[in-house]
C-alpha cells in the first residue's frame, strides 16, 4: 500500500509524517488543508425549529388511536412482592390493559422499581389506574448509605448474580476481584510502587467526597411503540443510540433487527442514560411495546420527572482517600482508594485523571470499588467517573502544592507530558492573568475580606474513540442539483446534521443549503450511539468518503458529457465544470444524470494515527483540555459564585466552531452545576430520594452560570480523514475540579466535598462544625 | 391529579360561602401556583376550585389593587401578583423591603401569576411534606420526619413539634413593616396584625395560618410610613436562579440623630413562622449604626437558635443575611 505524507501537530509544532491509508480512504485534511466550510461557525440547521417549538420530539409524537401507558413503581427500597391486585385498576374508565411486570415472589431492590403497568385512552386515566393497582409487599432490610453498605453488617443488596449493564461509550473498568458483601472491586490502575514514592517526600493525604448527580435531561425517557404487523415494530424513542434501541427490541421480541424501525428526529438531552429502548432502572421500552402488542394500538410511555430522577440512571457518588507525594516540583507517588455506589448497578470508578494525566509521576495506584445500595442504578454520565476523580485529585494536588510551596500550574507543568495540555496550561495562564489573580486572592484572604476571590486550574483527559465500520453513509447527487447525505445517526443535540452538511458542502464546493442531510432513522444506514464523545469522529470520515466517492463518479459523468477524461475535468468554485474548452454548470450536469442520482456508499476505517500523543498506550490520540476557573465567595453567607471559566480544549480539527463551542459551554455549565448545587438527597431511614424534581434537585440556571471563554486548540492528529475528535465529555471533566481549587485559593481551606454549598463553605471557614458526609 | 370543577362566582361572599359549606372538598384558587403543585403531587385533591379572580365589584377591585389609604398608609390587594408589586414604582421607598422580597421570589413567570395572598398562605416546601409517599406530622402523621432525617433546610428557630420553615418571602417583610392584614369572614371584614396571621406548629402542626375555613385574605395593609422610615430585605440562596432562600431578613427603622429607632427585625426561612427578632431589636434600638453593632445584633438574634443535626450552618448564614439587611436599611457601608 502506498504511503501518503500528511502534516500533523498543532500551533507551531507541525511535522510531516507518512501514513499508510486504508483502501478507499480519502487523504486526511491535515495541517495544510485549506477548508472553506468545515471549521466555520455555522448555526445549527434546526435552531429556529427548536426555539420556536416546531421541532417534534418523541414527547410530541401523537399517532391516531394512540394509548398512554403508566408504570406502577415500588414505593419501598427493598421488599418481596406478595401480591398484585389489578382488579380495581381494570375497572377505571378508559383503561385497556393492566399487566404485571414483577411477579409474586419477585424482589424489589430500590424505591422506583417497575412492578406493574397500565395503558389507557388518556394519560390521566392511566395515572389514576396506576394508583389503583394494589400491591402487597413484604418489607426487607435495606441500605442506601454508601459507607454503611460497604461494611459486613449491611444487608445484602443483591442476593444472586449481578446483571451488568453495558452501554455504548461507557468504557467499563471491568471487575477486578471477587465481591465481598455489597463491595465489588474494580480492576486497579497501577504502575511503579507507591510506598517507594512516599519515602522522603512531602505527603498530602485527605478524604474527598462527591455526590450522586442525575442526568436530568429536559426531555424525560420515553418511547412510542407501534406494531405494523406481528413481525414489524416501529418506535419513536428519546434515545442517544438508535441502533442499540433497535437491537434491544429485536432481541426482546424475537424479531429481525431490520424489522424494527427506530426514529429519533430530535432528542431533548441524553448525557449517557439514553442508550437503550428502556432506561437503566426501568424496562419502559419493552413495557410500551408489550402493551402495544396486547392492545393492538400504538402506545406512548414517557417518564414523569419523579420517575426520571429515581430510575433512569445517575452519576455514582464517591468517597476517595487521596494520597499524593512530591519532592520539589516532581510528583513521586499518587494513590487513590475509592468506593462509590451506582445503587443496584455498577460503574462507580473514578476515571483516569489521577492515573493518566501527570504521567511523569512514576508510582501510581488507583483502586476503586463499587458498593451496592438499594437505590436506582447509576449509569454512564458524560465522562463516567472522570469529574469525580478530577475533583478529588486536582484539589489534593493543590493542597500538596501549598505544602510544597509551589504554584499549582508549575506543579502541573512539571508532571504532565501531553504537549497540547502543556501549551494549554501556559497559554491559559497568560490569558487568565493567573499570577495577578492569585496575588489578589492572597491579599483578600490574608486581609480576611468579606468577599474573597480565588482561581483554580484542572486538567481533562479523554481518548478519540472514533469507531471504525460503524457508520455507513450514502451520498447521492440528485438531478435537482442537491446533494443528499443519509445516515441513521441521531442528533443528541450537538448539531451533527449541520456538521455533516458542512462536510458535503466542502467536498462538492456547493452552497450549504443545497446539501440535504437525512438522519435520525434506522432505515438510513447504520451508525454509532452518541457516547464516548465519538459521534463526530465516527461519522464525518464516513460522510467524507461517501461524498468523495460520489464526486468521483459525478466527475466521470461530467467527463462523458464533455467528451473528456475525468482527470481533465476542472471544478470551479462557482460550480462550473470544464474540460478541453467545453464547460457545463453543476445544475446542468445534474439534470443529465441518468436515472435519479449518482450515489456512493462508504464507511470509516479504523483510526490510523495518534498525534501528538496516544491515549493510555492505545492506538488513538489522547484529547487534551485545561480549564481555569475564578470564584467569588461571600464569607458571611458561604455562597460561592462561579464568575469566570476559561476552557481550553482540543478536539482534533474543529468541524464547526459554533456548535463545538456550544458543547464546551454545556460541559462547563454541567460541571458548574455539579460543583455548586446538584445533589441527589436520599433519606437513609426511609430509603427514598427526597428531591425527585427539578426544584430541590437544583440545576444551575442563567444567574449561576459563569462567563465562559472557550479556546479551541486545533490539533491535526492524522487519525481519520476529517481529523475530528471528541469534545462532549472532555469539556465537563475539569470544571468542578477547577472550581474546587478556586474555592481553596479563596478560603485558604479546602472544601473536600461536592457540592460546595454554603453549608460546606461555612464549615471550611470554621463557622460551624463540618456537617455529616455520605458516611 | 384528580378531575376538578372550576367555579367562578362574582361576589366575595358567594365565594366564601361556597368554600365554608364544604371546606374539605372545596378550596380557593388565586395564582394557583402552589395549589396546582400540590394537586399534581397528589397531596391535595379538591373537587372544586373557587376562582378568586372572578370576584367583581368593590371587593374585587380592592383585592386587585395597590392604593394609598386615607390614613397615609398603603393597601396591597391579595390578588396583586408578586410581579406587579415588585414593579410598582409609586410605593414609597420606606416600604422597599416588601418590594424587594416580592421581586426576588421564584422566577419572572411565577411572579407574574403568584399572588400576594397566595405567597403568604402557601404550604411549606419541606421535602417530607412534599413527598407523596411519606406521611409526616404536617399531613396527620405521628412525627416530623425532618427531626431524624435530612433537615438541612429546616427550622433553626421556633421549631417543634414541626420543623418546617415558613415558605413566604413576603412574610418577614410584612412583619418587619408592622403591616396588618384584612380578612373576610362570616361577620364581614376584620383587620389583624400580620404576625397574628401566622400560626406556630405548637397551635396546630397541620396548618401555618389562623384563617378559619372559608375565610379569605383580602389585603395587606401597610401602616403610614414613619418620618425618615427605611427598610431593607436580603436573602441567601444555594442557587441564584429560582431557589428558595436559606434565610432572609427584613428590617424597618429610622435613623434620627445618628441612632437607630423604631426598629423591627424579622427573619424568614429560619422558623415555622416569619420570625420577629426582639433580641436583635434590643441590641440596636438607640444604638449608632456600625458594622460592629450589626454583627453583635445578628449574634443576639441567633443566640436563641436550636439547630438540628444538619442545619447548624444556617445560624452563621442567617447572621450574615441579617447583617447585610441592617447595612442596607441604614445605608452603612459594608466592611471590605
Amino acid at each position: 500500500m502506498a504511503k501518503t505524507e500528511i502534516k500533523v501537530g498543532f500551533g507551531d509544532q507541525v511535522k510531516a509524517v507518512s501514513v499508510e491509508l486504508p483502501k478507499g480512504e480519502a487523504k486526511p485534511w491535515d495541517a495544510d488543508a485549506q477548508l472553506e466550510v468545515v471549521g466555520k461557525p455555522i448555526p445549527r440547521r434546526d435552531g429556529a425549529l427548536k426555539v420556536s417549538g416546531r421541532a417534534k420530539y418523541t414527547y410530541d409524537v401523537n399517532l391516531p388511536g394512540m394509548l398512554y401507558a403508566a408504570v406502577v413503581r415500588s414505593p419501598l427500597p427493598a421488599a418481596k412482592v406478595v401480591s398484585v391486585d389489578t382488579s380495581a385498576a381494570e375497572k377505571i374508565a378508559g383503561v385497556k390493559a393492566v399487566v404485571q411486570v414483577a411477579e409474586k415472589g419477585d424482589a424489589v431492590l430500590f424505591a422506583g422499581q417497575d412492578v406493574a403497568a397500565v395503558v389507557a385512552e388518556r394519560p390521566e386515566q392511566a395515572w389514576q389506574a396506576a394508583r389503583a393497582v394494589k400491591v402487597e409487599y413484604e418489607q426487607r432490610r435495606f441500605v442506601t448509605r454508601l459507607a454503611f453498605a460497604a461494611t459486613p453488617d449491611a444487608p445484602l443488596v443483591h442476593r444472586g448474580a449481578v446483571e451488568e449493564r453495558r452501554t455504548e461509550g461507557h468504557v467499563t473498568e471491568g471487575g477486578g476481584g471477587d465481591a465481598q458483601g455489597n463491595k465489588r472491586p474494580l480492576r486497579p490502575m497501577k504502575k511503579g510502587d507507591v510506598s517507594k514514592g512516599l519515602k522522603g517526600a512531602t505527603v498530602h493525604e485527605a478524604v474527598y467526597e462527591t455526590q450522586v448527580q442525575t442526568h436530568s435531561a429536559l426531555e424525560t425517557h420515553g418511547i412510542v411503540a407501534r406494531w405494523d404487523d406481528d413481525e414489524h415494530l416501529t418506535v419513536w424513542a428519546s434515545t442517544q443510540s438508535i441502533f442499540s434501541v433497535r437491537d434491544e427490541l429485536a432481541e426482546v421480541f424475537d424479531l429481525k433487527p431490520t424489522n424494527v424501525r427506530v426514529h429519533t428526529d430530535y432528542l431533548g438531552g441524553g448525557f449517557g442514560a439514553k442508550f437503550g429502548a428502556s432506561a437503566p432502572g426501568s424496562r419502559l421500552g419493552t413495557i410500551a411495546a408489550r402493551l402495544a402488542k396486547q392492545t393492538g394500538a400504538p402506545v406512548k410511555l414517557m417518564c414523569d420527572r419523579h420517575e426520571e430522577q429515581v430510575c433512569t440512571g445517575n452519576r455514582p457518588d464517591s468517597i476517595q482517600t487521596v494520597k499524593v507525594a512530591g519532592k520539589g516540583t516532581a510528583l513521586t507517588a499518587i494513590e487513590v482508594q475509592s468506593i462509590g455506589t451506582a445503587g443496584i448497578g455498577t460503574g462507580a470508578g473514578v476515571g483516569r485523571n489521577a492515573f493518566a494525566v501527570y504521567t511523569k509521576c512514576p508510582n501510581i495506584l488507583v483502586d476503586s470499588s463499587d458498593v451496592f445500595t438499594n437505590a436506582g442504578p447509576g449509569t454512564a454520565m458524560r465522562a463516567p467517573g472522570h469529574p469525580q476523580g478530577a475533583f478529588a485529585f486536582e484539589l489534593a494536588l493543590d493542597e500538596l502544592a501549598t505544602k510544597l510551596g509551589v504554584d499549582p500550574i508549575e506543579l502541573r507543568l512539571a508532571n504532565d507530558e501531553h504537549p497540547v495540555r502543556l501549551w494549554q496550561f501556559e497559554e491559559g495562564a497568560k490569558r487568565f492573568d493567573w499570577k495577578a489573580k492569585r496575588a489578589e486572592s492572597k491579599r483578600l484572604r490574608e486581609g480576611k475580606a468579606r468577599i474573597r476571590r480565588g482561581c483554580g486550574v484542572a486538567a481533562s483527559i479523554w481518548g478519540d474513540f472514533g469507531r471504525p465500520k460503524a457508520a455507513v453513509v450514502t451520498c447521492s447527487v440528485l438531478r435537482d442539483g442537491s446533494v443528499e447525505i443519509r445516515n441513521g445517526v441521531q442528533d443528541i443535540g450537538t448539531g451533527i446534521p449541520t456538521v455533516l452538511a458542512q462536510i458535503g458542502a466542502e467536498v462538492f464546493t456547493r452552497p450549504l443549503d443545497t446539501i440535504i442531510v437525512r438522519y435520525g432513522d434506522s432505515e438510513l444506514g447504520s451508525s454509532v450511539g452518541s457516547g464516548g464523545s465519538q459521534t463526530t469522529s465516527s461519522v464525518t470520515p464516513a460522510v467524507r468518503n461517501a461524498c468523495e466517492d460520489a464526486k468521483e463518479k459525478f466527475i466521470e459523468h461530467v467527463a462523458e458529457l464533455l467528451g473528456a477524461k475525468p482527470a481533465d475535468v476542472s471544478w470551479a468554485n462557482d460550480g462550473t465544470l470544464s474540460a478541453g474548452g467545453a464547460s457545463i454548470t453543476f445544475a446542468q450536469a445534474c439534470k443529465k444524470i441518468p436515472g435519479e442520482s449518482i450515489t456512493a456508499t462508504a464507511d470509516r476505517p479504523a483510526t490510523y494515527g495518534n498525534h501528538p500523543m496516544p491515549f493510555l498506550g492505545a492506538p488513538m490520540p489522547q484529547i487534551a483540555g485545561v480549564q481555569f476557573a475564578e470564584v467569588e465567595v461571600d464569607t458571611w453567607t458561604g455562597v460561592v459564585r462561579a464568575k469566570h471559566v476559561l476552557a481550553m480544549h482540543d478536539c482534533g480539527r474543529v468541524m464547526n466552531r459554533l456548535t463545538c463551542t456550544s458543547q464546551v459551554n454545556g460541559g462547563v455549565i454541567l460541571g458548574t452545576s455539579y460543583a455548586l448545587m446538584e445533589q441527589r438527597v436520599m433519606d437513609h431511614d426511609v430509603g427514598r430520594m427526597l428531591n425527585p424534581n427539578l426544584e430541590s434537585y437544583k440545576i444551575c440556571g442563567a444567574a449561576d452560570t459563569p462567563e465562559i471563554e472557550v479556546v479551541l486548540t486545533d490539533v491535526y492528529t492524522g487519525a481519520n480523514n476529517t481529523g475530528a475528535a471528541g469534545i462532549g465529555e472532555p469539556s465537563t471533566i475539569p470544571t468542578a475540579a477547577a472550581l474546587a481549587c478556586a474555592v481553596f485559593d479563596a478560603l485558604g481551606e479546602p472544601v473536600r466535598r461536592l457540592p460546595m454549598t454554603p453549608s460546606r463553605v461555612l464549615a471550611a471557614l470554621g463557622a460551624v462544625p463540618a456537617p455529616k458526609g455520605l458516611g | 391529579m384528580n378531575p376538578f370543577t372550576l367555579v367562578r362566582l362574582p361576589t366575595l361572599d358567594a365565594a366564601r360561602e361556597r368554600v365554608s359549606a364544604e371546606p374539605q372538598r372545596r378550596t380557593f384558587r388565586a395564582g394557583g401556583i402552589d395549589l396546582l403543585d400540590r394537586m399534581k403531587e397528589g397531596l391535595d385533591a379538591p373537587d372544586e376550585l373557587i376562582e378568586l379572580h372572578a370576584i367583581a365589584g368593590e371587593h374585587g377591585a380592592r383585592m386587585r389593587g395597590i392604593a394609598a389609604t386615607e390614613d397615609g398608609g398603603w393597601r396591597i390587594g391579595a390578588l396583586v401578583t408578586l410581579g406587579q408589586l415588585a414593579g410598582y414604582d409609586d410605593l414609597p421607598p420606606a416600604y422597599g423591603a416588601i418590594k424587594d422580597a416580592a421581586g426576588n421570589a421564584a422566577t419572572p413567570s411565577i411572579r407574574n401569576g403568584a399572588t400576594v395572598g397566595g405567597n403568604l398562605l402557601q404550604r411549606p416546601r419541606c421535602w417530607y411534606f412534599r413527598h407523596s409517599d411519606l406521611l409526616c406530622l404536617k399531613k396527620g402523621g405521628y412525627e416530623c420526619l425532618a427531626v431524624s432525617g435530612d433537615n438541612r433546610f429546616n427550622a433553626i428557630l421556633g421549631g417543634g413539634p414541626s420543623f418546617i420553615v415558613h415558605p413566604s418571602s413576603l412574610g418577614s417583610a410584612v412583619v418587619a413593616l408592622d403591616a396588618k392584614v384584612t380578612i373576610a369572614g362570616e361577620s364581614g371584614l376584620r383587620t389583624i396584625p400580620a404576625d397574628q396571621l401566622f400560626a406556630p406548629p405548637t397551635v396546630d402542626p397541620t396548618r401555618e395560618h389562623t384563617l378559619a375555613p372559608g375565610e379569605v385574605l383580602v389585603s395587606v395593609d401597610l401602616p403610614p410610613a414613619l418620618p425618615g422610615q427605611r427598610s431593607a430585605y436580603h436573602f441567601a440562596k444555594e442557587k441564584q436562579s429560582q431557589d428558595w432562600p436559606l434565610a432572609e431578613a427584613s428590617v424597618r427603622c429610622t435613623v434620627e440623630g445618628g441612632v437607630i429607632q423604631d426598629l423591627r427585625v424579622a427573619l424568614g426561612h429560619v422558623a415555622p413562622i416569619p420570625w420577629r427578632s426582639k433580641e436583635a431589636e434590643d441590641v440596636l434600638e438607640g444604638a449608632a449604626p456600625s458594622a460592629e453593632v450589626f454583627a453583635k445584633a445578628a449574634q443576639a438574634a441567633l443566640s436563641v437558635a436550636e439547630p438540628l443535626e444538619g442545619n447548624a450552618y444556617k445560624v452563621p448564614l442567617a447572621q450574615g443575611v441579617l447583617r447585610y439587611a441592617l447595612h442596607f436599611a441604614t445605608s452603612t457601608p459594608l466592611p471590605a
